[in-house]
């Protein structure tokens, strides 16, 4: 495997923090190592279903959604990597990234859009934050207009990660129409 | 149709102008900006900022492990006695973000958390109400 491109400490962000690794992005899909060996990640290119590109402070996040409705999300690319390989997703995998913006105002109301197995919460055209769903242990509804999401807790997180989100719980209005009809449940 | 144009409200409120003005996120843990008013929490990996002005409250609470429990709630719709809060009102057919609650493992940084957050706060509600008497 002589093609493709290879870029050394990109981190892999989750909810347990994030991991410096290796991607390697080649003509079959991507792969990412844990810098000091452990966890390994592969995705053949037939799988990915939409690719991202997000700027964040002082760096770019590439987001690989593959099928099941899972994405990974890579941080650690320099802007030149960001055209050099939007050409190389277009070429090798006829998939063109589609670009994101980062939501930096600070607000706490916007619209939730859900896409597979991921909840993202968009500050007008911008985006705030994500989260797994696959991380969510339960949703219950509370009053009439109120939705929390309780997530895993999980023993095992590294040291690297002091604060961990537990619960995050949304406020729907009465005059919201998005979820009307689908009891309230994103 | 806003028939509240004038009155000054904390959409005019903005953490940062752009991506770049952010600090950058060196541990995933709560973070407070005092200098632009904002506090950036960890979420799924990524730093989240929100502008203090948004925060209707934040309290810590301790188990028996030590464990902290953070909790950290946002203006929302129909929350009484919040006449500063415009946004509830202007923004009726949004989601709000309502409430996070972090666990941390360390009770000191808690605590730290929660007394920056609500002196922060503290001081953006006096300078915004001073503000808006001066305009009246």
């Amino acid at each position: 495997m002589t093609d493709g491109h290879l870029f050394n400490n990109i981190l892999l962000g989750g909810r347990g923090g994030s991991n410096p690794g290796q991607l390697k992005v080649h003509s079959e899909g991507i792969m990412w190592k844990k810098q000091g060996g452990g966890k390994a990640i592969e995705v053949d290119k037939a799988d990915i279903t939409g690719v991202t590109w997000m700027k964040v402070p002082r760096t770019h996040q590439l987001g690989i959604r593959i099928k099941e409705g899972i994405s990974y999300k890579f941080t650690g690319f320099r802007d030149p990597d960001v055209g050099s390989l939007t050409t190389f997703f277009q070429s090798s995998f006829g998939i063109t990234p589609e670009e994101k913006q980062l939501s930096v105002s600070g607000h706490n109301w916007g619209e939730i859009d859900l896409n597979g197995n991921m909840l993202s919460f968009m500050v007008g055209p911008k985006q705030a934050f994500e989260i797994s769903l696959a991380d969510v242990a339960q949703t219950q509804l509370q009053g009439k207009n109120d939705v929390s999401l309780e997530f895993h807790v999980d023993d095992t997180l590294g040291a690297s990660e002091k604060d961990s989100l537990v619960e995050i719980s949304f406020h729907i209005p009465n005059s919201n129409t998005q979820f009307v009809g689908d009891e309230n449940r994103p | 149709g806003d028939s509240r144009v004038g009155q000054r409200n904390s959409s005019d409120l903005v953490a940062y102008k752009g991506v770049n003005d952010l600090p950058p996120a060196r541990d995933l843990i709560i973070h407070i900006d005092s200098k632009n008013e904002a506090i950036l929490l960890p979420i799924q990996g990524a730093m989240v900022p929100f502008h203090v002005a948004m925060i209707k409250s934040v309290s810590s609470q301790q188990d028996n492990n030590r464990t902290c429990y953070i909790r950290i709630i946002f203006n929302v719709p129909g929350t009484p006695f919040n006449p500063h809060d415009a946004n509830t009102l202007k923004y009726q057919n949004s989601i709000f973000v309502k409430e996070f609650s972090f666990r941390s493992k360390d009770p000191r940084h808690s605590s730290e958390v929660v007394q920056q957050i609500k002196n922060l706060r503290r001081q953006v509600a006096l300078r915004e109400s001073e503000k808006a008497e001066r305009a009246t």
